[in-house]
């Protein structure tokens, strides 16, 4: 012990620094990432003559402030990684007593009856399940891991947020660290370590997936936009209520939905999630939120209540098809996000990510007792997560997207039939199933053969996938915008004049409400070719539509500037960056990369 | 070629603006209450010293000095991220209601232990003031009873020569000055502002936590016996300022209301609905 004090003294006090070395580096404070050092930590416990050193590093200045999901999650895996997670105070929001799987018109909400629910769309029922603000949880998850590493003399913990990784550094076909610092001093600027196990939402894990060419199908991304709100008092309670909804405010042919979860203290968390593999060039996630929320049925709820917070973020839903081929290369594991675990039809990706860390800790663990951390010892990952019965649905949803995929009238033609029919349901006297009825008429009256197949189709990828036997391709998101999109489904979107102007805010606004913060000059975001800019808004310019980068942005961050030529040029105000990567990902020219910022800069998302 | 620079930097830990802290019966802040900050203004002398400690000798070095109830501690980790070398913080219960006299008299006597032992001082950096006290008159007291050469309200610096070459902010621009080394300078908040903490700093002080022995190494807790300061020139007994009474006069910010964080369609009509009650009161009037 004292020798090791004394190399420390020396290390901080001389001039020649060591490199900065881990046995452990984790990218990202996510609940992947976090989860697999508390399981570590456990792990280490069996062990008392072995030594590990864990850094975790976050984006964020502080963990939890750059989360933003659902969430609701299963809580079988909080029983299995954190079995005192109630004794230990985890915070949870509520316990889902009733779930809902709403169709909403422009005007009417049909609830479907919960024996359909249960029988036909087993997945949206979430009783039973916690109902959390998942950016508390990851704060819960970090705090009680600094405790837990303490009792423990065989392991250490660093934590670090407010340094993201910013570039792999791989040498010999192995990954040896990651690049924190910029002042260009690579003993100051590197963090070296056996294991560097990626958890992030893909700012650094795509460099892995493509240098070692791990990609398969690409990922399809969508967007998630949401926001917190402080009910009225008098606004009955909604806590324990989850409902989540098809149809309006998104009509153009996006795969797309709502969901609304009852918080506790009165609180309500609305968001929408919209599939980023669109052909509308323009889907404006924030402002679509905004009509989601000037239906009636939400009108009502926010009667009186407050805005608290807003917030996006990008989700993986490819499913099992976008996996990459290993989860694993020489040096380095991916989890959570970085694989790409959730399971869109159900709506989870929560439990897999804990489960991905949970189990990823065993693998690093024997890695470090064998010294070996080549790809082939670490596979037993891989194979160890593709055995665990938390992905056994996600491999049984894998044609959820190919399903909308191969028939896309459904969402562009048959669905705003269909509505046309639930508008009835406003109508209380012939509500009920009148409504869905009549809908379902309509849509058979206007192309009974081609509605009936493409029912049915999608019926048997989503209920028999193992009667499909269909390979499945897709092709990146970006590929699928269409300049010439119709601008009659664009229309669609555009909703309901009337509404309470209280329940509205204009993208500026929400800005203010995710509580950006960029002390620093921020320059974050790569355009790489201006050139390439240029020749993208002159297209859309003429067909009269927004940039996507400029439309789609869930803050306020690309704009378009009259240059002193008087063109119009790409600006970007980067003080409003909430991260997201939306931009990135819709990019049809992929000439943007939108990479963490430095010192803890960016949002903060604690409340969603 | 400068010589290495034995750098001392004095910072202070303060109570936190963004919350909310209790008030005494008397007037007085419950410190207790509130929550904890670096003082603004020393994370301005912080940077400075660190931009110092870049101009000296290869050995060069920074102290950081502070003095206040144990949990200050928290601020000399933060400076020890920051990649200053040492820390020592100076804790006695018998310091409390130390006006700026004593706090001076006390911090210099803390000054000389720690020379003893880490050596003379070529630079001491202080904030312009704090912002809990707000007097800016401790960094000159203690130039006075050390004997340095003082600047103040410095926003820039250089040492060439081992000599310093400032600029100070006065009323209606900026001063050049030269002084010879050592020198005690009072940093303005026009200077750079203090640069995130570095990776190597964040990872020593979650050692330092860790490990006591590491920890005595590098941030020494002393009391007024260790640095020999007269019990009777501190705190209360030293303090020559008398606060006769303190009250309130008045709610700060009169009828100003804040009004933010809606659209803009909404905030405009907030103010055009005020704009026609006062109108209409004027009216009244």
């Amino acid at each position: 012990m004292a020798t090791k004090t004394q190399d420390k003294i020396e290390q901080n006090t001389n001039k020649k620094q060591e490199p900065i070395t881990y046995d452990l580096v984790l990218v990202g404070g996510s609940p992947s990432n976090l989860t697999m050092a508390h399981r570590l930590c456990e792990l280490a416990k069996t062990k008392p003559e072995m030594h590990i050193s864990v850094a975790i590093l976050e984006k964020a200045e502080e963990f939890g402030a750059h989360i933003v999901s659902g969430a609701v999650v299963n809580k079988t895996i909080f029983d299995k990684a954190y079995p005192n997670h109630i004794a230990d105070g985890m915070p949870i929001e509520s316990i889902c007593k009733e779930s809902h799987f709403s169709i909403l018109s422009e005007n009417a909400k049909w609830d479907v009856p919960s024996v359909i629910t249960r029988a036909a769309l087993p997945d949206f029922v979430k009783d039973g399940y916690y109902v959390l603000t998942l950016s508390a949880v990851v704060e819960w998850m970090a705090e009680t891991l600094v405790t837990k590493a303490n009792e423990i003399p065989n392991i250490t913990v660093d934590m670090f947020p407010g340094f993201a990784a910013h570039e792999a550094i791989i040498e010999n076909d192995k990954v040896v660290g990651v690049r924190v610092g910029k002042t260009g001093d690579p003993i100051e600027d590197n963090v070296y370590a056996s294991i560097i196990a990626f958890g992030d939402k893909g700012f650094l894990s795509k460099d892995i997936i493509k240098h070692f060419n791990l990609e398969g199908n690409p990922q399809l991304w969508s967007v998630g936009v949401k926001e917190t709100w402080k009910l009225a008092e008098d606004t009955p309670c909604m806590k324990g209520k989850v409902y989540h909804s098809l149809g309006y405010p998104t009509l153009d042919g996006t795969l797309g939905g709502g969901f609304v979860y009852g918080l506790d203290h009165k609180r309500l968390t609305i968001g929408l999630v919209i599939s980023l593999d669109s052909k509308n060039p323009n889907i404006h996630p924030q402002k679509q939120l905004q009509e989601y929320k000037k239906h009636p049925w939400l009108q009502k709820l926010l009667k009186g209540a407050e805005l608290l917070n807003y917030g996006a973020a990008v989700l993986p839903e490819g499913g099992l098809a976008s996996l990459p081929k290993q989860f694993q290369t020489n040096g380095s594991l991916l989890l959570g996000d970085a694989l790409g675990l959730l399971d869109m039809k159900s709506l989870a990706g929560v439990d897999k990510a804990l489960e991905s860390g949970y189990l990823a800790a065993q693998t690093a663990f024997d890695a470090l007792q064998a010294r070996d951390f080549s790809a082939e010892t670490l596979s037993t990952y891989q194979e160890n997560l593709m055995h665990s019965p938390f992905m056994d649905k996600f491999k049984a949803n894998k044609y959820f997207r190919k399903a909308f995929l191969d028939n896309p009238e459904l969402l562009s033609e048959f669905s705003p039939k269909f509505l046309k029919g639930i508008e009835l349901t406003q109508i209380p006297l012939i509500g009920g199933l009148v409504g869905p009825l009549v809908g379902a008429l309509i849509v058979g009256l206007s192309n009974p053969i081609k509605a009936i197949m493409q029912t049915i189709d999608v019926g048997i990828k989503m209920n028999s996938p193992g009667d499909v036997k269909q390979e499945i391709v897709y092709k990146a998101g970006y590929k699928a915008i269409n300049p010439n999109f119709s601008k009659e489904l664009i229309k669609r979107n555009q909703g309901r004049q009337e509404f309470n102007k209280s329940t509205i805010y204009s993208r500026e606004d929400a800005v203010f409400y995710a509580q950006t913060k960029y002390i620093e000059h921020p320059e974050h975001i790569d355009e790489f070719s201006s050139d390439t800019c240029l020749k993208c808004i002159n297209k859309y310019d003429a067909v009269k539509l927004d940039v996507p980068c400029v439309s789609d942005c869930t803050a306020e961050v690309h704009r378009l500037d009259i240059s002193s030529e008087g063109i119009k040029v790409h600006g970007m105000s980067l003080e409003n960056c909430i991260q997201c990567r939306t931009c990135e990902l819709i990019c049809p020219e992929q000439n943007l990369r939108v990479n963490p910022a430095y010192a803890g800069a960016g949002p903060d998302f604690r409340g969603l | 070629m400068n010589k290495d620079l034995n750098i001392y930097v004095l910072i202070k830990q303060v109570p936190d603006t963004r919350s909310k802290a209790g008030v005494n019966a008397d007037g007085t802040i419950d410190r207790a209450k509130a929550g904890k900050m670096l003082n603004p203004f020393d994370a301005f002398a912080m940077q400075a010293a660190i931009d110092a400690k870049a101009m000296g000798g290869p050995n060069s070095k920074i102290t950081a000095v502070t003095m206040g109830p144990p949990p200050a501690i928290a601020i000399l980790y933060q400076a020890l991220e920051h990649g200053i070398d040492k820390a020592c913080i100076l804790s006695d219960r018998k310091l409390a209601a130390s006006d700026t006299l004593a706090t001076a008299y006390a911090l210099s006597m803390t000054l000389e232990y720690v020379q003893a032992k880490d050596g003379p001082a070529d630079l001491v950096f202080c904030g312009l003031q704090t912002t809990d006290g707000d007097t800016a008159q401790v960094g000159p007291e203690i130039c006075e009873r050390m004997d340095l050469t003082q600047i103040t309200y410095c926003e820039g610096f250089e040492i060439r020569d081992n000599l310093v070459h400032a600029r100070k902010v006065i009323e209606g621009g900026a001063m050049e000055v030269e002084a010879d080394l050592p020198a005690l300078i009072t940093i303005a908040n026009s200077y750079n502002r203090l640069e995130h903490k570095t990776f190597r700093g964040a990872k020593f002080v979650q050692e330092v936590k860790r490990n006591e022995a590491i920890q005595k190494q590098f941030v020494e807790i002393i009391d007024l016996a260790d640095c020999k300061a007269e019990d009777s020139r501190c705190g209360l007994p030293g303090s020559p300022t008398i606060v006769s009474a303190t009250w309130k006069i008045g709610t700060v910010g009169g009828s100003c209301k804040m009004h933010q964080g809606k659209s803009v369609e909404e905030l405009v009509g907030e103010v055009v609905n005020i704009n026609q009650e006062t109108i209409k009161e004027f009216a009244k009037a």
